[in-house]
């Protein structure tokens, strides 16, 4: 049986508030942290964001001072922890070198949850946009290749292959056809629910992040595949957000979004190799049942529901957790390559919605970067930058030109 | 205990439409819908997918219940919602069971009931989510307000339910269905009926007295102004 969030009540919100030091902790080391420590900092830092975000959305929902003073209080904490968690990057990390990090979580964090993932249609669209943050991981390894000469293979240290997905080329689809259908509130597996509100987090900071560092860059080339990778990243979060069900009220979603975090605290700190971060994880998690707590209190009071009518007797026994997925990438990419969208279906290439060969004609018109930076490395490095541990890309056609008669 | 909130771990059900994807496992459609309906003559899919929503409204009206009795300051207010509350849970047992006598399940969330949880819950959310926007005579009011449009809703299906009845074929379906409103349409309209009357009663009181919200007077005062409503 996993944690049954009820019956711990963890730290009361009030009591947790830190001071300035408590909340400027000592990063960690770039060169020495195992690869899957940075990628639940930064998995972890997206959820505090998501929960930030929401609660301000809420907040402006309502005139309810008692519940916007309670959305305020823990959206403060939330904020406290968010800081917590983003001050474990360090400083000499370049953007870039967090982007790969970032493309490390959404190939496994996604790829980890397809795995695990009930709904056949959930597990699709985990699947569908699974190889397409495989594909950016490859372009941006490649840029980091040609702006800096380094291997992003040291970042991954080889847990992830990089090895061409579907080319992001082809990843630019009309607004309307990331629209997905939604699941239904009361049917929906818990552990689906999770997913869901986990991808789409992820994916939101993954947005956020590009959306606002692609500009750091002096180089054309690094400026235009981080607006290029960043709009793909809105196409997901469209994708991936479209598939909760809108039924739920603003508090039940309160509920749900700290369920998720008590869940996701208590799986980071499963797995974590690095002690100190370990207890980061352990003390946020009681932090979170503490907001809770809080956010049932007000399902309670305003809606009349008792929170054990919607939260599951317990928490999944699996924790979510950042593993190579290598065999499990490679045979979603050797029969789903060819997959497309037409509105909320997933179609063979034939039956691509036409309204997204317009779109994508017209934004691929006269150059797409995330094709510009393989030929710049290639001109530059002679090859391509590739880490293919298991073997050639299983695709025919994403066989390196270079290696592929070999 | 009925179920107040059908969910994954209730065994909840539902119907895949337009935009909705049910995980298979919960899908449910057709005559499964209910079986002991199905030689009726009638359309059974429709009539589960009514109950369905009846259903809801029900549920829905527990939770309502259990709110604005949590939150009146009206003592007399706050007896009669927790009294109506436990009246509408037993009626939710009793909607159960006629979806369960007509082969049913009462796990099953219909479009339409979906569409009723959706309308409820806004009604719901109407009575806090601008609370800061009225003094705490007119809070009254507003939770008031929604029990009389639930009461309506309620009552009108309900009497919906009796002409169902009258449509059905001579058996046990029909005698559970006359049963079942035999035993609350009743209570229904004394609900609805009461909600109309005190609205009128507090607004006629409101109207004829002195004491109401303005420019500094202090919530104390109003305060006890309710709790001295209808006593």
């Amino acid at each position: 049986m996993g944690l049954n969030p009820l019956e711990h009540r963890g730290i009361p919100v009030e009591d947790q508030v830190k001071s300035w030091s408590e909340i400027n902790p000592e990063p960690y080391d770039k060169d020495r942290v195992d690869p899957y420590t940075r990628t639940r900092v930064i998995l972890m830092n997206g959820i505090e964001v998501e929960s930030i975000i929401f609660s301000h959305q809420f907040a402006r929902m309502t005139d309810n001072v008692d519940i916007k003073q309670k959305l305020a209080l823990s959206r403060r904490i939330d904020a406290q922890q968010q800081k917590i968690v983003n001050g474990l990057n360090p400083g000499d990390q370049s953007p870039l070198e967090t982007t790969i990090g970032y493309e490390q979580v959404a190939v496994d964090l996604t790829a980890w949850l397809a795995r695990h993932e009930p709904d056949p249609y959930l597990k699709q669209a985990l699947d569908f946009a699974l190889l397409e943050d495989f594909d950016h991981l490859y372009r941006y390894s490649n840029l980091y290749e040609l702006l800096d000469s380094k291997k992003a293979a040291d970042i991954t240290q080889h847990l992830s292959e990089i090895t061409p997905g579907r080319p992001t080329v082809v990843e630019h689809r009309h607004p309307f056809d990331d629209v997905n259908g939604h699941f239904e509130t009361h049917t929906v597996d818990p552990l689906s629910r999770l997913h869901v509100m986990t991808i789409v987090a992820a994916e939101q900071q993954t947005m956020n992040y590009y959306m606002n560092h692609g500009a750091e860059y002096v180089e054309p080339i690094a400026r235009g595949l981080y607006s290029e990778i960043a709009l793909i990243e809105e196409e997901h979060v469209t994708h991936y957000e479209s598939l909760l069900d809108p039924l739920d009220s603003w508090l039940k979603q309160l509920v749900f979004h700290e369920l998720n975090e008590v869940y996701l605290y208590w799986s980071m700190l499963q797995q974590e190799t690095d002690k100190r971060i370990g207890s980061i994880w352990e003390e946020h998690l009681d932090m979170e049942l503490g907001q809770f707590h809080a956010a049932c209190d007000l399902l309670r009071r305003y809606e009349g529901v008792e929170p054990e009518e919607i939260v599951p007797p317990s928490l999944p026994d699996t924790p979510v957790t950042f593993e190579p997925n290598k065999d499990y990438v490679r045979q979603v990419l050797a029969e789903q390559i060819d997959l497309r969208k037409n509105g909320p279906e997933f179609v063979p290439l034939s039956e691509m919605s036409p309204l997204s060969q317009e779109y994508q004609d017209a934004v691929n018109a006269g150059g797409t970067p995330s094709e510009q930076v393989i030929d710049m490395n290639r001109e530059k490095s002679g090859r391509e930058y590739r880490d293919e541990t298991e073997g050639p890309n299983p695709v025919v056609d994403l066989r390196d030109p270079a290696t592929a008669s070999r | 205990m009925p179920t107040l909130t059908p969910t994954f771990d209730t065994g909840g059900l539902s119907k895949p439409v337009e935009a909705v994807r049910v995980d298979p496992r919960g899908a449910i459609d057709g005559d499964a819908l209910a079986p002991g309906l199905v030689d009726t003559g009638l359309n059974a899919g429709f009539i589960a997918d009514t109950l369905s929503a009846m259903l809801a409204h029900e549920r829905c009206g527990v939770h309502l219940y259990r709110s604005v009795a949590g939150r009146t300051n009206n003592p007399m207010l706050k007896k009669k919602y927790e009294e109506f509350g436990r009246e509408t849970l037993e009626h939710v047992t009793i909607f159960e069971g006629l979806i369960t006598d007509s082969g049913g399940d009462p796990e099953y969330v219909s479009p339409a009931a979906r569409a009723v949880q959706g309308s409820d819950t806004k009604s719901l959310e109407s009575t806090f989510m601008l609370a800061g926007s009225v003094d705490v005579m007119t809070q009254e009011m507003v939770l008031l307000d929604a029990v009389l449009q639930a009461e309506a809703m309620c009552h009108a299906n309900w009497e919906v339910l009796a002409q169902l009845a009258d449509v059905l074929p001579a058996g046990a379906v029909k005698d559970r269905f006359l049963a079942a409103v035999g035993k609350v349409e009743a209570q229904e309209q004394e609900h609805e009926s009461w909600a109309r009357d005190t609205k009128a009663q507090l607004t006629i009181l409101q109207a004829k007295s002195e004491s109401m919200a303005k420019i500094g007077t202090k919530a104390e005062q109003l305060m006890e102004t309710v709790k001295g409503w209808l006593s």
